[in-house]
């Protein structure tokens, strides 16, 4: 959980991307790494195999410096989003604070989304977490492919988004939309942010 | 590994500004609210419960006593 640290002066936060496999959640992380100046980049941490998919996961810690007199640090992470990797999506998942849901916006791929989005409130729910209540920004990514093998945003929405949270647009190859879904989720994050719990309780 | 920074920052460079606005605009606003150093209401001491044979120290010599002499 994430915690403003008064003792240590610190503020954590876990935010994790969840999707289907090849959705571009590791290209989120990308995206954001490419940005981040030269003196906060620290190293993403990719696991993937020969053919390019992630393996385990993606790290990528956000090193933001002091905040308000706050060491202030957000670690994002990505799953794997293919099926069989389930226990690792498990682990990945604990101790989140916040979720993006990266859909793939082609049309072909809606059954996946489906599927992944019960995979993650399964997960959630074995964490002990409330789905509903969790800070969750949905992004419907791959907006660049052609409108013909894909399906509109208002249709995913309706589809998946049935938490009614907010939702983005994105081609994350490009950067489109990447910077906005990270600042929703991040601030939903923040706004839910607590002292921590006193030693013992 | 780092298998990011292929895109480049570009005219993007700003983006991470922004978020940084953002984001320490937020921080400020939460720490202040969360804050507990500045509490100066001394915390009121809950009165306690009178219990029977409160502060009465009984010994027992073994196990066997004890659970005797809570059953009976």
């Amino acid at each position: 959980m994430s915690v403003v640290n008064y003792g240590t002066r610190e503020i954590t936060c876990k935010i994790v991307y969840y999707g289907p496999g090849r959705s571009g959640k590791t290209t989120n992380l990308q995206h954001v790494y490419s940005q981040l100046p030269e003196e906060r980049k620290g190293k993403m941490v990719s696991l993937a195999t020969e053919t390019d998919r992630t393996l385990f996961f993606d790290f990528l810690p956000l090193d933001l410096g002091t905040i308000s007199g706050f060491a202030t640090r957000f670690q994002l992470y990505t799953v794997p989003g293919q099926v069989y990797y389930a226990a690792t999506r498990k682990l990945v998942l604990q101790g989140v604070d916040g979720v993006v849901f990266v859909a793939d916006s082609q049309s072909r791929q809606l059954a996946e989304n489906i599927e992944s989005l019960q995979d993650l409130h399964a997960n959630l729910a074995d964490e002990g977490l409330d789905p509903r209540a969790l800070p969750l920004v949905m992004q419907y990514n791959k907006r660049d492919l052609p409108p013909a093998e894909i399906s509109t945003v208002e249709e995913l929405d309706e589809t998946l988004n049935f938490r009614a949270v907010p939702y983005f647009a994105a081609n994350a190859i490009n950067g489109g939309g990447v910077f906005e879904t990270l600042r929703s989720i991040a601030s939903m994050v923040l706004g839910r942010l607590s002292a921590p719990a006193p030693k013992g309780s | 590994m780092a298998k990011g920074a292929k895109k480049g920052a570009e005219d993007d460079s700003g983006e991470f500004a922004e978020f940084m606005a953002d984001i320490s605009h937020e921080i400020a606003k939460r720490v202040e609210s969360l804050d507990p150093t500045p509490k100066t209401n001394p915390v009121q001491k809950k009165e306690a419960t009178p219990v029977p044979d409160a502060g009465v120290i009984r010994e027992w010599a073994n196990i066997a006593d004890r659970m005797i002499e809570e059953m009976g």
